[in-house]
């Protein structure tokens, strides 16, 4: 392997070039698993997130700038200031490629600087620098002036004012688009006050079996464009998953009161590809494009640039009642400017419409701004206002469930969270995995940790390949609870050690042409790393149990892994999902099981623990 | 003389993924890496990605630059690099109008597409093909492709300046 890494004290400038540990990536792999394991041990108990205690860390995976299918990604965690957990977040792009040809597999920052900079590094240069003249500018301008300075093929990952403002759910951002968006690590970057990573990589990466690369390489990349699921992903990105999720009651509107909105097609993937879609763009390796380049030619939201994604289109148009495409193209397009999350951006201004039309919220508390559902007007001006922490957007900023909490009069109850993250664009009511993985996920409402997507259109055939045809046709059926634990239990397995080796989950997951085989067959023909199947759901296993560790540290237990009342009580009120409930008690108690956690506390048992060698780690539950 | 040969990329096309980059790198030299590679690929905030090659030219100046006549042209019109005679001194890539022409760091031999077409093949939008000056001439009658080349030129091209 010989792989190294950066440690970075932002605090007395110290820069360390440090060789990886071998024992800790046979146990752990490198991104996520990396990053579960340096921050578990570093950042300390009662740590603020945004204290210098904190530590950020950044990590390529195993593959990652590789020829695999989609091996372009990199990892971020430290401790959340939105959740006050276990915080991570995942982008794309060509970032984390040119950090492996600079010749680095991770950075990790601890402390804090007193004035802005930003870390430039070229191959054996490594440097902090000056931020002053870039702090205060948006992600898009930030990337211009330091590529203007180091060169245009530099690659570079900042945050933008949303960041540098301490909005809870800033993002990180790399490459202009690509977006680590949850779980508000952009605020911690800003509180340490590092403006941005600006990489340029002149070195090469030797593979393990020469011999064999390419034509291993011409397999794999023969069977992801014979998938069916890639013609579709080229010609829509994700963007159609919007008429798709309209088609099974799944499409979250009205602050996720119902799964089915009337101007669904307005926002859709058709509309886009009608009237603003450039072309496809991908990212490192990437076969799939599901990346969007678009433009609104004029009006009052023209833009040109990466387009949303339909988690974006999901939280700025239906969850708002907002079937204004232009605008939801817009306030997208000024997240990724300021660098915020779109989904807590959406979720929070949803929260907000669904108290103003209960006259809990009135004109009076957001200085005059019009809070009717749909009204998009108020939807951008708040984007710009979030970010920047202005008037009402100071307490948005904030996230929707410390806003409620502010607030009060009752607003609680429409805050649609998990662990004070909002959920993603899975009306859960219509798809039960959805909302067992939503409160399972370390960091807090998630669609992606364990991305639980089998049951979504029909993948029989791969349930009965990964599971066996005994959970048929039970597990296949999203609105059936049963076996959704185990089902859970395996996808956020198999996700985090995808998460490890940079993969991305399309390709992967959904379509889920490549498993654990895939994996082992890429570690070890780039990596020259062994891992049998059954190494690597150990590895994953471990991960996932490592990251409860860390969040009981902080409080977590079996009672934080709960949905909205809404979800669990409320029947949906309309649609294909019409009458359903979450069944959430079952499927959580299924999934304790399967992974071996108590079912009253909700934590690793001293057996799993010990059957996953964490042994030492699991110390720290005596402590809490 | 036949038809002069050269890979091109359309810029509408071209995703900006890099594998022709990485088929590049490991076919010849069996490492990845984009500056290893033959070809570059350049990204502009006008949603275009530019796959950049030896054109081939005629005239050839990298040919005329060279000091130790390391750099000819085979039968079949491919201007190519003779590894024994180069000494990488890097007159080529000052020369070159395209950027095209590169000094390997590990070798230290100057490297440029030769139109083998192992990135064609592989290129999954089928964004690169094998061409001449009158074959893109006719496919591109509008002059849409090479107004996109035009516009971008003087970000794309500097005399080795941006490498």
């Amino acid at each position: 392997m010989g792989g190294r890494f950066l440690r970075v004290d932002l605090m007395s400038g110290r820069i360390e070039k440090k060789p990886l540990d071998e024992q800790l990536v046979h146990k752990y792999l490198l991104g996520a698993g990396f990053l579960s394991k340096m921050l578990f041990d570093m950042i300390p108990d009662n740590t603020d997130p945004f204290s210098p205690a904190n530590v950020l860390g950044f990590a390529t995976g195993l593959l990652t700038g590789s020829m695999f299918p989609q091996s372009s990604r990199h990892v971020i965690a430290a401790l959340s200031p939105l959740t006050g957990i276990w915080g991570e977040s995942h982008a794309a792009g060509f970032w984390g490629a040119e950090l492996k040809f600079a010749g680095y597999d991770a950075i990790i920052f601890t402390g804090a600087s007193e004035r802005p900079v930003y870390l430039l590094v070229e191959d054996s240069n490594v440097q902090l620098l000056e931020a002053s003249s870039i702090w205060g500018k948006d992600v898009f301008e930030t990337d211009g002036a330091l590529r203007a300075k180091h060169g245009r093929q530099s690659r570079v990952l900042s945050i933008g004012q949303a960041g540098e403002n301490l909005v809870r759910f800033a993002a990180i951002m790399n490459d202009r688009d690509r977006a680590s968006a949850r779980s508000g690590l952009g605020a911690v970057m800003g509180s340490k006050k590092l403006k941005a990573i600006c990489v340029r990589g002149g070195g090469k990466l030797e593979v393990a079996d020469p011999a064999n690369y390419l034509r291993t390489m011409d397999e794999l990349y023969k069977r992801m464009l014979a998938n069916p699921f890639t013609r579709g992903r080229a010609e829509f990105g994700t963007t159609s998953l919007i008429e798709l999720m309209q088609h099974i009651g799944r499409l979250p509107t009205y602050n996720m009161r119902q799964g089915v909105f009337d101007g669904y097609e307005k926002i859709g993937g058709h509309a886009i590809n009608r009237g603003y879609l450039i072309k496809p763009r991908a990212d490192w390796s990437c076969l799939q494009r599901c990346g969007r380049f678009t433009s609104v030619p004029d009006g009052p939201y023209a833009y040109t640039g990466g387009s949303p994604e339909f988690e974006s289109q999901a939280a700025l148009g239906s969850r708002c009642g907002n079937d204004n495409i232009e605008s939801v193209l817009y306030s997208h397009h000024l997240a990724n400017k300021y660098g915020m999350d779109t989904i807590s951006l959406g979720g929070t201004i949803a929260w907000a419409m669904e108290a103003w039309e209960k006259g809990i919220l009135t004109a009076k508390d957001t200085g005059g701004i019009d809070l009717s559902w749909g009204n998009h007007e108020s939807i951008v001006k708040l984007t710009e206002m979030i970010a920047f922490r202005k008037g009402f957007g100071d307490l948005l900023a904030e996230g929707s469930f410390r806003a409620a909490k502010t607030i009060g009069r009752g607003s609680e109850k429409f805050v649609m969270a998990v662990k004070k993250q909002e959920i993603a664009g899975q009306e859960p009511r219509a798809q039960k995995s959805m909302g067992l993985a939503a409160v399972t996920a370390a960091r807090g409402a998630d669609h992606l940790y364990g991305f639980p997507v089998l049951d979504e259109v029909g993948f029989d055939d791969e349930i009965k390949k990964r599971f066996g045809s005994k959970y048929l046709p039970q597990m296949a059926d999203r609105l059936n609870p049963t076996y959704k634990g185990i089902m859970v239990k395996e996808c956020e397995d198999y996700m985090v050690v995808v998460e490890s080796v940079g993969l991305c989950k399309y390709g992967t997951q959904i379509p889920p042409e490549f498993y654990y085989e895939d994996v082992a067959l890429g570690l070890k023909i780039h990596n020259g790393l062994d891992f049998t199947v059954e190494e690597l759901k150990r590895i994953g296993e471990r991960i996932v149990n490592l990251n409860r560790l860390f969040n009981a540290r902080f409080g977590i237990t079996r009672d934080d892994d709960a949905l909205p009342e809404r979800l669990v009580e409320e029947e949906a009120p309309v649609g294909p999902s019409k009458g359903q409930v979450v069944e959430l008690e079952s499927m959580l108690s299924e999934y304790y099981s399967h992974r071996g956690w108590d079912s009253k506390s909700g934590l690793p048992t001293r057996t799993t623990l010990r059957k996953l060698s964490l042994e030492q780690e699991g110390q720290s539950l005596t402590r809490h | 003389m036949p038809d002069l040969k050269f890979a091109f990329g359309d810029p509408m096309v071209c995703t900006g993924c890099m594998i022709c980059a990485n088929v590049c790198s490991m076919f010849y030299f069996k490492v990845l890496g984009p500056t290893r590679s033959r070809v570059r690929v350049l990204r502009f905030e006008d949603g275009l990605d530019f796959p950049l090659f030896c054109r081939n030219c005629k005239d050839a100046p990298c040919k005329d630059a060279c000091p130790e006549d390391a750099i000819m042209r085979t039968s079949k019109g491919i201007v190519t690099v003779n590894n024994s005679k180069c000494t990488g001194c890097g007159a080529c890539v000052k020369a070159c109008p395209y950027d095209a022409i590169f000094i390997n760091p590990d070798s230290n031999k100057a490297i440029k597409c030769i139109a083998c077409g192992e990135c064609v093949k592989r290129c999954p939008v089928g964004a690169i093909t094998i061409t001449t000056e009158n074959d893109l001439k006719e496919r591109d009658k509008v002059g849409k492709i090479s107004g996109f080349y035009e516009k971008h030129k003087r970000d794309l091209y500097s005399k080795g300046e941006f490498l």
